[in-house]
């Protein structure tokens, strides 16, 4: 018998047990197993090899679950505490854009008047103007990247 | 028979809907359920990937805290165990990152050369002094000659039964990666067992 068949043989003998085979492959490697005496031996070990890994038992710690349970409880109740501190971060950091939306218009104005008041160029009220309006953005993106470090990164595997 | 295959798929995608929903709302009955159902699976696998019981109690901790956290990015479109499965290993990759600034992959794939021993050759294998019953130990000796990739797959495959695509997702590898390592683990198991490179 040529090698290639016993190749052939070897591999469609992997593939039944790996990913399985169309049934013309099945019935070409039944027949062959019938008449060679190693591939067949090959398809025995195969399958024994196969048994013996799914026969390994591990034993359990004694009480991992219980421990477990408790730790995730415990962890569940921090969570829903901290709940409410974020909502409330979020709800003012929401009405502190639509509070800055609003004012703009008033706040160039008044920049304006004391500007022309102090008797300053225009652009120094305009950096400062600028500036009370990054403020709260700056605080916001501060947060988000505190609360960031504080989960950790989240990674691609999570989503 | 494709009748009961739709039955048993369609009882299995309402089960993952169900999680799904119960780690939407952190639901703490669920949790313990789950825990105690896949407490075993687990378990086994992280022994399996890290080779030491109390690095994997640690990680089977931090894994259910994760499940917690994140619960409401599992959708339910895939098995729960999978995505379990793959919450473990990734806290095993980060871990392992951090001890030594590489990542599982390149330590464990002998295709890059750069094999991963687990555990010192010098000592008692933890995994080893795991499994106490005599009879499994010639396929536990077997076991830890095989590259960690290698047995990582074999155990997904047929320990956990995991589809292949389910292993990729798992893994985060693609799926003719996932049958390359299980046609070289195959391989590589049939070797390192008594008698089976003989044969």
């Amino acid at each position: 018998m040529s090698e290639n068949i016993h190749q052939r043989a070897l591999q469609l003998i992997a593939q039944a047990r790996l990913e399985g085979m169309p049934e013309t492959d099945a019935a070409w490697l039944r027949a062959h197993l019938e008449t060679c005496d190693s591939c067949a031996a090959h398809a025995r070990q195969t399958d024994r090899s196969l048994r013996a890994l799914r026969s390994v038992a591990i034993p359990l710690p004694d009480g991992l679950a219980r421990r477990t349970q408790f730790r995730v409880r415990l962890r569940a109740q921090e969570l829903r505490e901290r709940e409410p501190k974020r909502r409330a971060l979020w709800f003012a950091c929401g009405v502190s854009w639509i509070f800055g939306g609003v004012s703009a218009p008033y706040v160039w104005s008044l920049f304006q008047l004391l500007g022309a008041r102090a008797g300053l160029p225009k652009f120094v009220w305009e950096i400062g103007f600028g500036l009370w309006w990054t403020i709260p953005a700056l605080f916001v993106v501060a947060v988000l990247l505190m609360e960031k470090v504080r989960q950790g990164d989240e990674p691609a595997w999570m989503r | 028979m494709p009748g009961a295959t739709l039955f048993f798929s369609t009882l299995m995608a309402d089960e993952a809907k169900t999680i799904a929903r119960g780690l939407q709302r952190r639901d703490p009955d669920l949790l313990d359920r789950l825990i105690e159902q896949y407490q075993y699976r687990l378990f086994r696998y992280l022994v399996y990937v890290t080779g030491n019981k109390e690095r994997a109690e640690d990680f089977f901790q931090e894994t259910w805290i994760r499940v917690l956290e994140r619960g409401h990015q599992y959708d339910g479109k895939s098995k729960f165990e999978a995505w379990l499965f793959a919450i473990a290993r990734h806290l095993v990759i980060d871990w392992q990152r951090s001890k030594k600034a590489q990542s599982l992959e390149t330590l464990t794939d002998p295709e890059q050369e750069h094999p991963l021993q687990l555990v010192n050759e010098s000592e008692p294998s933890p995994l080893h002094q795991v499994l106490s019953n005599e009879t499994e130990e010639t396929v536990l000796a077997s076991l830890q000659k095989i590259p960690a990739i290698y047995r990582e797959v074999l155990v997904l495959r047929f320990q956990e039964e995991l589809q292949i695509d389910e292993m990729a997702g798992v893994l985060s590898i693609p799926v003719s990666t996932v049958k390359s390592r299980l046609y070289r683990g195959l391989q590589a198991l049939r070797g390192a067992l008594p008698g089976g490179a003989a044969s």
